[in-house]
């Protein structure tokens, strides 16, 4: 990440300082340059380094005078005799040695009396216990400290009372007692996620909290101070006495509310909360009934996390009128229908809606002497701000998509239905602003795929699941759209290349793409995918896509080639 | 090429080397010297002093200057980087912001 950061030549010259350890011997003895390296440059050399497995313990004193972040996440080599170099770093703000294995509490006793050190994470280093707390509470700058999933007990976790400038602290998974967290005093910042904390006492000066996976009882209970509680992350918690859970701090300043997968039914609680901002309820309990506390707090609202719950249409109805701010609304995985989306199009300042997982179609059946359909899609386009949309429904079909066709702002949009065809592919080519395409699970064919032409902010078109494309179809597409980054199951980008992705190295990529796809299997998924077809439908699937094809070629038979 | 489409760039030890304006524009930094609307002394007579940057290492620089641009036409070429400049290049292309 850093390395990206960086202008061009910079980044040329790490990744030739780095060539090997040959390229590495030519400049380490370079030490006034290399003192003298502002430390943003030394801090990604280094990162460099490690990930090109050429850093070892020696090698990282030529760093000590210039380096002031380094990021050793999940080295399994890194042990005390490397941490006796870092602890020369005169200049090191950062350490981060989560999963590092090797590191014991005699490893970090190199860092006793650091005097620049203010972001330690040593978490899941399970041999660290209370002694290593003893040392790392010698560096009074300590802001950051993270420790969780190590051996450290309730002991240790009183040690850190003596850390005044402590503000963040994750003790995730240790096992914390309440009296241990009354000492802390100062800290902003909480994270107990997977600990055995049930009642917190109170700590005024908390402003966010994490407790998710707790057993809760009472959160911040004492006299004195209320603490102005800002951000709660209760996902996965169990409540015992929901009643009593939030009666001892100050809600009026809470503006974030996890409780999703929580066991949280106190909905009546959520009337105080006037300042929410960012509500996730998703996976809780839920329904329409509650919905109208969330409609009275709505005012500031911004994000709305109803997802995997029982709320339906008449749901979201309530919410209509309350929400002027809401920007972000989920409401995948729930019972919701297409009356739902005329509600969603009256919620003005909407820019990203999800209704993955739903029964909505894109049209309203109206019963009557003549049933008639009524699309319910067009009741979107009131919303001028919509950026992202999410349709993963596998009621949708061609005639559906045909009303998505005109979305002036929509960056993102994603379909997944075994109903759609190349129909689709075509109607969606005149969205003006789109980058992010997915069409997955349909039943695309390779002349649709050819006489597409993509939209000009096109980045991602995700195939996956398209199970009629062919590899050379997608290859063909690519080489056409050499800037436009595929997904499909023919088409393998390492992690490192879809990184990569809009430099102007295709063809070195496209000739690694090709080696990838000999040794590949077909995947289990099209097996799948054709089991669904009987022989005639296949026959039948076949016929269609060339005598689509057909009129597409003729109205473009030239594929437009991307301008670069 | 004519004078009023070069640059001269000189090194810390006093080496000229005249480029052309469209390379030398690959730095952020220069362009902003080349192009800024005051009377830099830079803009009046088209020529660059770094006081901080060897003869080597800005002869370098000159070469990124015009790989730069081929690339940028297609002409898609590795740039040779060796390994014991790399130091000192990392820290002149963060100051010119190439």
């Amino acid at each position: 990440m850093e390395i990206q950061t960086e202008s061009r030549l910079v980044r040329l010259c790490i990744e030739a300082a780095c060539e090997s350890r040959e390229s590495v011997e030519k400049w380490r003895k370079q030490r006034r340059t290399l003192d003298s390296m502002p430390s943003h440059l030394a801090d990604a050399l280094l990162r460099r380094l490690f990930l090109r497995h050429l850093l070892f313990p020696s090698l990282l004193e030529a760093f000590k005078r210039s380096v002031e972040v380094v990021d050793l996440k999940g080295a399994s080599n890194v042990d005390a005799e490397w941490m006796a170099y870092l602890g020369a770093f005169r200049y090191l703000r950062s350490l981060n040695l989560a999963d590092c294995h090797r590191i014991n509490n005699s490893a970090l006793w190199s860092l006793v009396g650091m005097t620049s050190l203010k972001e330690v994470d040593i978490s899941r280093c399970a041999k660290v216990t209370d002694a290593g707390i003893r040392h790392l509470v010698s560096i009074s700058t300590l802001q950051i400290l993270r420790i969780s999933e190590t051996g450290v007990t309730a002991d240790g976790i009183k040690l850190l009372s003596s850390l005044a400038n402590l503000i963040v602290l994750d003790l995730g998974d240790l096992p914390v007692t309440d009296t241990a967290l009354s000492s802390l005093q100062a800290l902003t910042k909480l994270d107990l996620a997977w600990t055995g904390v049930s009642r917190l006492p109170n700590l005024s000066s908390l402003e966010c909290l994490n407790l998710s996976n707790c057993t809760i009882n009472s959160v911040l209970q004492g006299n004195g101070n209320e603490a102005h509680l800002t951000k709660l992350i209760c996902s996965g918690a169990t409540f015992t006495n929901e009643a009593e859970a939030f009666l001892y701090f100050n809600t009026r300043f809470l503006s974030f509310l996890d409780v999703s997968n929580s066991s949280f039914n106190g909905f009546y609680f959520l009337h105080n909360l006037k300042a929410m901002e960012y509500l996730d309820l998703s996976g809780s309990m839920i329904g329409d009934d509650s919905i109208e506390a969330v409609a009275s707090i709505g005012a500031n609202l911004r994000n709305l996390n109803l997802s995997k719950t029982r709320v339906t249409s008449s749901g979201v109805a309530i919410l209509v009128g309350h929400v002027p701010k809401l920007e972000n609304l989920s409401l995948s995985h729930t019972p919701v229908d297409d009356l739902s989306v005329s509600c969603i199009g009256m919620m003005p300042s909407l820019k990203l809606v999800d209704l993955n997982n739903t029964i909505i179609s894109g049209f309203i059946h109206q019963d009557g002497a003549e049933p008639n359909l009524i699309s319910s899609l067009t009741a979107l386009h009131s919303l001028k701000d919509l950026e992202s949309l999410n349709l993963e429904c596998p009621k949708m079909n061609d005639a559906a998509v045909d009303h998505l066709s005109s979305f002036q702002e929509l960056r993102l949009l994603s379909l997944r239905s075994p109903s759609l065809t190349d129909i689709s592919l075509h109607h969606l080519s005149s969205l003006p602003k789109i980058k992010n395409l997915r069409i997955r699970d349909a039943v695309l064919t390779d002349s649709g795929l050819f006489s597409f032409r993509p939209p000009a902010t096109l980045e991602i078109l995700d195939l996956r699941g398209c199970w009629l494309l062919t590899e050379d179809a997608i290859l063909s597409f690519h080489k056409r759209h050499p800037l436009i980054e595929v997904r499909h199951e023919h088409v393998v980008y390492t992690s490192d290349q879809a990184a990569c992705h809009r430099q102007p190295r295709t063809s070195q990529r496209l000739s690694q793409v090709n080696q990838k796809q000999e040794k590949l299997p077909v995947s289990q998924y099209f097996i799948d995918q054709r089991l669904k077809y009987t022989r005639e439908e296949l026959l039948a699937l076949q016929f269609q896509s060339s005598s689509l094809g057909s009129p597409f070629d003729k109205s473009h038979a030239k594929p437009q080639m991307q301008s670069d | 090429m004519r004078k009023e489409d070069s640059v001269k760039l000189i090194s810390a030890e006093g080496f000229e080397f005249v480029i052309h304006k469209e390379a030398a524009m690959v730095s952020q930094i220069i362009s902003n010297m080349l192009t800024s609307p005051g009377s830099f002394a830079e803009t009046e007579h088209r020529e660059v002093t770094f006081p901080e940057i060897s003869t080597t290492i800005l002869e370098k620089i000159c070469q990124y200057f015009y790989w730069s641009l081929q690339y940028a036409n297609g002409k898609e070429t590795e740039f040779p980087i060796e390994p014991e400049l790399t130091l000192e290049l990392i820290m002149a292309a963060n100051y010119l912001d190439t």
